[in-house]
C-alpha cells in the first residue's frame, strides 16, 4: 500500500525478539525523512556560520537601530515639507476631511481621559477639560499641537507624537479646535480647571 | 539446567486509580479552560472576585492539564505498559500506592494555592515551593519504583517504549530541580535562584522540555506499546525508531530560546533556539511516521474502532504540531505570531489532538482489559471522537485566524511604516472577539467528548469486576542471556558513542572556540562525520550488535541517555549564570526597587498580570513604535522571578512607568473599562480594599540581597519608613487628582511598581571585559 520498497510485503523482515507479542520490522529510513533531517542540519551550518561564526548578517540590535534610524529620516523629511503654524491648524479645524479623521482618532485615544464630550474633567474623565477657553499648556493652535505631539509627563499627559504620527496629531488638534473659534479669548492656569 | 515456571500478577490497579484520576482532573482542567476562555470575551465572568479572575485561574488550568490530566495518564499508561514490557510486577505495592496519593495530594494543593495567588510567576511552574519538594518526592517515588521494576525484569531487553520512560523521567527530574531552585521568604513565598535573563533563559529551557518530556516522550512511549497492540501489527521500523529517539532527545533540549526570539536574550541563544527547532522537525517526524505506518494494513480498523480513530488522529496532531512548532521558531515568523493566539492554537493542537487523544485512545483500549466487562458502548466512544475532532478544529482554526489577525494588525503601519495602523491595542483586541468566542465553542465541544467518555467509563466498570493481568514467567537461573550485557569499557568506548561525543565536541569548537579552534571544530566535524559514515557502512553489525547488547544493559542506557539531554542545557545555561551579571550589562541597568515598589512587584506577580501583559519590548519596528525603545537585558537583571510573559492579552509594560497619571492606574485597575472603552481586562477592585502586608519586606530584601541586588543593609526601621513615605506621597497625588484612597492599601503600592517601570540608569561600558550579550 504506502511503501516505498520493492520487496512484497511476504518478504517483510520482522526483528526475531518480540516483546509482549509486539514485533517489529526493521525498515530502512525514508529517503525524504534522512533529506530532510540532513537539509535542516546544513541549515543550522548555514545559519550560525553566517551570523555567528562569520558575523556577515546584522545582530538584531543593529537591525532594530538601523529601522528606526530611516522611521525617523522620514519624518524629518515629512515634517520639513509641511506647512505647520496657527493660522494653517486653524484652517485644518475647518476642514471636514481633518476633522472627521481626527474625530476617529480623539475617541479611540484621547476619549479615555478626555472623554468623547470633550470635557474630560467635568465629565467624569481624569483629563483637562477641552470645551472651555481655559489653557493649561497654552491654547494657540500651536501649543495643543505641540502638547499632544510631547507630552506634559508630570500632569499626566503622555507624548504622543511617537505613538500617533503627526498626520493623527495634526488632525485630533483640528478636531479640537472645531470647537473653539479663531480669536476667541483665552486665559491660562497653571492647574486643571476644578469640577 | 532447571526451568522454574511462576505466575506473576500484574499490579494492574495503581493502573486504574490513574486513569481514573486523569479523566476526573482532566474534566475539572478543561472546565477551567472553558471558563477562562469565556472570560476573555465575558469580562463579567471574573464575577469581581479574585479566585475566580482570570490571571488566577489561568495557571490552574495549564497546570491541572498537564500535570493533572496528562501526568495520571501517562503514569497510568507507563506502569501498564512497562510490567508487560519487562514481565515483571512493578517493584513495590507501597510505592506505587504512595505514588498515586501522592500526586493526587499534590493536585489538591495546587488547586488550593493558584487561584488565591500564591505562585512563584513563573509559567508551568507557578506552584510554591513546598509543593515544589514534594513534587520532586513524588518523582523520586516514581522513579525508583520504575528503576527497581527494571532491576526485577524478566525480559532482559528493553523495548522503544521504556526508552522514552527513561528519557522522561531523568529529563523531567534534572528540568524540574533546576528550574525551581529559590530561597523561601515564608513558607509560601521564594523568590527565583534565577534573575532577569538567566532566569528567562532556564525558565524556558523547562518550558519547553516540560512539553517535549512530560507532554511528548512518555506519550510516545505509550504510543509504542498501545498502538502497534490495538492494531495488531508490528512496528514498521526498529531502525526508525532507533534514530528518532536519539535524535529526539539530544536536539530537543537545545530549543528552548526560541521563546524568547527577538527580545533581549543574547544572539547566539536566539540563533541555537531557531536552528535547533528546525532540526527537531524530522525527529519528531520519526515518531508520527512509525505511529502512522504501523497502521498499514490495518486501516480497516480506523472506521470501526474508536481506540484505532483517537490513536490514527492524535498521531497526526503530534505530527502537525511538531511541524508547527520549528516554522513558529523561524524568528521572522515568530516576529508576528508571537505573543498571539496562534501559539494558544499551536499548544491546543497538540495538547487537545495528541494528548487528549492518544488519552482517550489508551483508555478505551484498557477499559475491557482493567475490568471484567467490554466496553458499555462503542458507538458513544465513536460520537466522542467525532464531537472532539469538530472541537479541536473549531478551537485550533479560531486561534490560527485570531493569532494571524492580531499579528498583523499589531504589525501593520503606514505612512511609509513610520506609524501604526492601530495605535490603539483595544482595536485589535476587539477584531478578534469572535474568534475568541468560537474558540470557547471549540473547547467546550471537546470537553464534551470527555464528558461521554467519563459516563462510558462509569456505565463500563459499575458493577463490573477488576481484573488484574497474569503472565507465565519461565526464569532461567541467571537472567542474563545472549547478548550479553555492557561492560563500563563497552558502554563508553564503541564507535557510535564515541563518534557522538567527537562531533559535538568538535561541533561545539566551532561555534564557541576563538579563530583557530573554531576553524579546526569545523574541520574536526566533517572529518568525524565522514569517518562515522564510512565506519557505518563497513561495519553495521557491529553497530547493531552494540546497540542489542546496550538494549539489556538499563544503567548505561539511562547514563547516556542523561549525558544527551543535559549537554544542551549545560552548554546554554552555564555561560550565562557564571558571568558576574551586574557589570556585564550593555548599556543600561535596572534601578533597584524601593521596598514599596518590591511589595508592588509581588502584587503584581500575586494577581498574575503577567498572564496577559509583557515586560518585553522586542527588537521589531511595531514593538519600539507602540511601546518605546526596545528593551535592553540589563533593564530587568534584578528581577526574580522575570516578568518578560509569554502572551499579549494585553499591551506591553516594560515602559509604562510615568505614562500615566498615578490615577489613570487606580481607576483602570478598579474597573478598566471606565479608562479604556471595551476593554476585556478583569476588575482587580479588592486592591484598593485590601490592606498591605509589609511585615515580610524585610526578610524579603534580605534575601533579595542573598541573590545579589545591591540592597544597602536596611534596618528594619528604615524599610517602614521608606514605604511610609512612599505611600504618603502617592496618596497625596491621588488625592490631587480627585481619589481618595487610604495610603496603606495594595493599589499604592501596585502604582508605585508600575510607575517605576522602565527607569533605568546608564551603563558606561568597561570596554574588553565579556557581556551577557556577547
Amino acid at each position: 500500500m504506502n511503501q516505498n520498497t520493492p520487496t512484497p510485503p511476504s518478504e517483510e523482515a520482522l526483528r526475531p525478539h518480540s516483546y509482549d507479542g509486539i514485533q517489529e520490522y526493521d525498515k530502512r529510513l525514508p529517503n525524504w525523512w534522512l533529506f530532510t533531517f540532513y537539509a535542516t542540519i546544513a541549515f543550522w551550518v548555514g545559519y550560525w556560520g553566517y551570523y555567528e561564526w562569520l558575523r556577515a548578517g546584522p545582530s538584531n540590535r543593529q537591525r532594530i537601530e538601523k529601522a528606526m534610524a530611516a522611521i525617523e529620516a522620514e519624518k524629518l523629511a515629512a515634517t520639513a515639507s509641511t506647512k505647520l503654524d496657527n493660522s494653517s491648524l486653524w484652517e485644518m479645524s475647518r476642514n471636514p476631511v481633518f476633522v472627521e479623521a481626527g474625530k476617529a482618532t480623539f475617541n479611540s485615544i484621547c476619549a479615555t481621559c478626555h472623554k468623547e464630550s470633550l470635557r474630560g474633567v467635568a465629565d467624569g474623565g481624569i483629563g483637562a477639560n477641552l470645551m472651555t477657553q481655559t489653557w493649561i499648556h497654552g491654547g494657540n493652535p500651536m501649543d495643543l499641537y505641540n502638547t499632544v505631539t510631547n507630552g506634559v509627563l508630570v500632569k499626566g499627559m503622555p507624548a504622543w507624537g511617537p505613538v500617533l504620527g503627526q498626520k493623527r496629531i495634526i488632525e485630533a488638534v483640528a478636531y479640537v479646535l472645531s470647537h473653539h473659534h479663531e480669536g476667541e479669548p483665552m486665559s491660562i492656569v497653571s492647574t486643571p480647571a476644578a469640577k | 539446567m532447571s526451568v522454574q515456571k511462576s505466575t506473576v500478577e500484574f499490579n494492574d490497579k495503581v493502573v486504574r486509580q490513574f486513569l481514573l484520576a486523569s479523566v476526573i482532573w482532566g474534566a475539572v482542567g478543561m472546565l477551567v479552560g472553558v471558563l477562562i476562555a469565556a472570560q476573555l470575551n465575558f469580562w463579567q465572568l471574573n464575577f469581581n472576585t479574585s479566585f475566580l479572575t482570570w490571571s488566577h485561574l489561568r495557571p490552574l488550568h495549564t497546570n491541572a492539564v498537564i500535570f493533572a490530566l496528562v501526568g495520571n495518564m501517562m503514569f497510568a499508561g507507563v506502569y501498564y505498559s512497562t510490567q508487560r514490557l519487562v514481565k515483571a510486577r512493578l517493584a513495590s505495592d507501597f510505592l506505587s500506592q504512595f505514588h498515586f496519593w501522592g500526586w493526587q495530594a499534590i493536585i489538591v494543593s495546587a488547586a488550593c494555592t493558584l487561584p488565591f495567588g500564591f505562585t512563584r510567576g513563573q509559567e508551568y511552574a507557578e506552584l510554591i515551593w513546598p509543593i515544589n519538594l514534594a513534587v520532586v518526592v513524588m518523582w523520586v517515588v516514581f522513579a525508583v519504583n520504575f528503576f527497581w521494576t527494571l532491576a526485577k525484569r524478566n525480559e532482559p531487553s528493553l523495548y522503544v517504549a521504556i526508552w522514552f520512560y527513561i528519557a522522561t523521567i531523568v529529563t523531567v527530574a534534572m528540568l524540574y530541580i533546576v528550574n525551581h531552585l529559590a530561597i523561601p521568604t515564608s513558607w509560601t513565598h521564594s523568590y527565583s535562584l534565577f534573575g532577569g535573563v538567566q532566569n528567562a533563559l532556564v525558565q524556558w529551557w523547562y518550558g519547553h522540555n516540560a512539553v517535549a518530556f512530560f507532554l511528548t516522550t512518555p506519550i510516545l512511549g505509550i504510543m509504542y506499546y498501545f498502538l502497534p497492540k490495538a492494531a495488531g501489527r508490528p512496528v514498521y521500523s526498529y531502525k526508525l525508531s532507533v534514530v528518532h529517539f536519539w535524535s529526539l532527545v539530544f536536539v530537543y533540549i537545545w530549543a528552548g530560546p526560541h521563546h524568547l526570539l527577538n527580545t533581549s536574550l543574547p544572539g547566539w541563544l536566539q540563533d541555537l533556539g531557531m536552528t535547533f527547532s528546525l532540526m527537531l522537525w524530522a525527529p519528531s517526524w520519526g515518531g508520527m511516521l512509525n505511529g502512522l505506518l504501523t497502521l498499514r494494513g490495518g486501516w480497516d480498523k480506523l472506521r470501526t474502532d474508536p481506540v484505532i480513530k483517537f490513536f490514527a488522529a492524535g498521531v497526526t496532531f503530534y505530527g502537525m504540531s511538531t511541524f508547527e512548532g520549528p516554522l513558529l521558531a523561524i524568528k521572522s515568523v515568530n516576529a508576528l505570531a508571537h505573543y498571539t493566539d496562534w501559539i494558544i492554537a499551536h499548544v491546543h493542537g497538540g495538547t487537545l489532538g495528541w494528548n487528549g487523544f492518544m488519552a482517550a485512545g489508551m483508555i478505551y483500549w484498557l477499559i475491557p482489559r482493567l475490568w471484567s466487562k467490554p466496553l458499555h458502548s462503542t458507538a458513544l466512544a465513536n460520537l466522542h471522537f467525532w464531537v472532539g475532532l469538530v472541537g479541536i478544529l473549531l478551537y485550533v482554526g479560531a486561534m490560527w485566524a485570531s493569532g494571524i489577525t492580531q499579528g498583523l494588525m499589531l504589525n501593520a503601519t503606514s505612512e511609509h511604516g513610520t506609524v501604526l495602523t492601530y495605535p490603539n491595542f483595544l482595536d485589535t483586541v476587539n477584531a478578534i472577539r469572535p474568534l475568541m468566542l468560537m474558540r470557547v465553542i471549540g473547547g467546550a465541544l471537546y470537553l464534551a467528548g470527555w464528558f461521554l467518555m467519563a459516563y462510558n467509563l462509569w456505565k463500563s466498570i459499575s458493577g463490573a469486576k477488576p481484573v488484574n493481568g497474569t503472565i507465565e514467567v519461565f526464569a532461567e537461573e541467571p537472567a542474563h542471556q545472549a547478548p550479553g550485557s555492557l561492560s563500563i569499557a563497552g558502554w563508553v568506548l564503541n564507535p557510535p558513542v564515541v563518534f557522538s561525543v567527537l562531533g559535538i565536541g568538535f561541533a561545539c569548537a566551532w561555534m564557541f572556540g576563538g579563530h583557530f579552534l573554531s576553524i579546526a571544530g569545523l574541520v574536526g566535524t566533517m572529518f568525524c562525520a565522514v569517518v562515522a559514515f564510512s565506519h557505518f557502512e563497513a561495519k553495521r553489525k557491529s553497530w547493531g550488535d552494540w546497540y542489542d547488547r546496550l538494549l539489556v544493559s538499563a544503567v548505561p542506557f539511562t547514563v547516556l541517555t542523561f549525558l544527551a539531554v543535559v549537554a544542551g542545557g549545560l552548554i546554554q545555561i552555564i555561560p550565562t549564570i557564571v558571568i558576574h551579571k551586574a557589570a556585564n550589562v550593555e548599556d543600561r541597568r535596572q534601578i533597584p526597587y524601593t521596598p514599596l515598589e518590591l511589595a508592588g512587584r509581588d502584587l503584581y506577580v500575586r494577581e498574575g498580570c503577567y498572564l496577559c501583559h509583557s515586560q518585553m519590548i522586542r527588537t521589531l519596528v511595531p514593538d519600539v513604535l507602540r511601546y518605546g525603545d526596545y528593551s535592553r537585558l540589563g533593564e530587568s537583571i534584578y528581577d526574580h522571578p522575570f516578568q518578560w510573559g509569554s502572551k499579549r492579552n494585553g499591551p506591553d509594560l516594560a515602559r509604562v512607568g510615568g505614562k500615566y497619571p498615578n490615577v489613570w492606574h487606580l481607576r483602570h485597575m478598579e474597573n478598566p473599562r471606565s479608562i479604556s472603552t471595551g476593554s476585556n481586562m478583569p476588575n482587580f477592585a479588592w486592591l484598593l480594599s485590601n490592606k498591605l502586608d509589609v511585615s515580610t519586606l524585610p526578610r524579603k530584601i534580605a534575601v533579595q540581597r542573598q541573590l545579589g541586588v545591591p540592597y544597602p543593609q536596611w534596618t528594619d526601621a528604615e524599610i517602614a519608613a521608606s514605604v511610609d513615605d512612599q505611600q504618603k506621597k502617592i496618596a497625596k497625588d491621588l488625592r490631587d487628582s480627585g481619589a481618595y484612597v487610604d495610603s496603606d492599601r495594595e493599589i499604592v503600592a501596585l502604582i508605585a511598581y508600575l510607575q517605576q517601570l522602565g527607569h533605568y540608569e546608564k551603563v558606561v561600558p568597561t570596554g574588553t571585559a565579556p557581556t551577557l550579550a556577547d
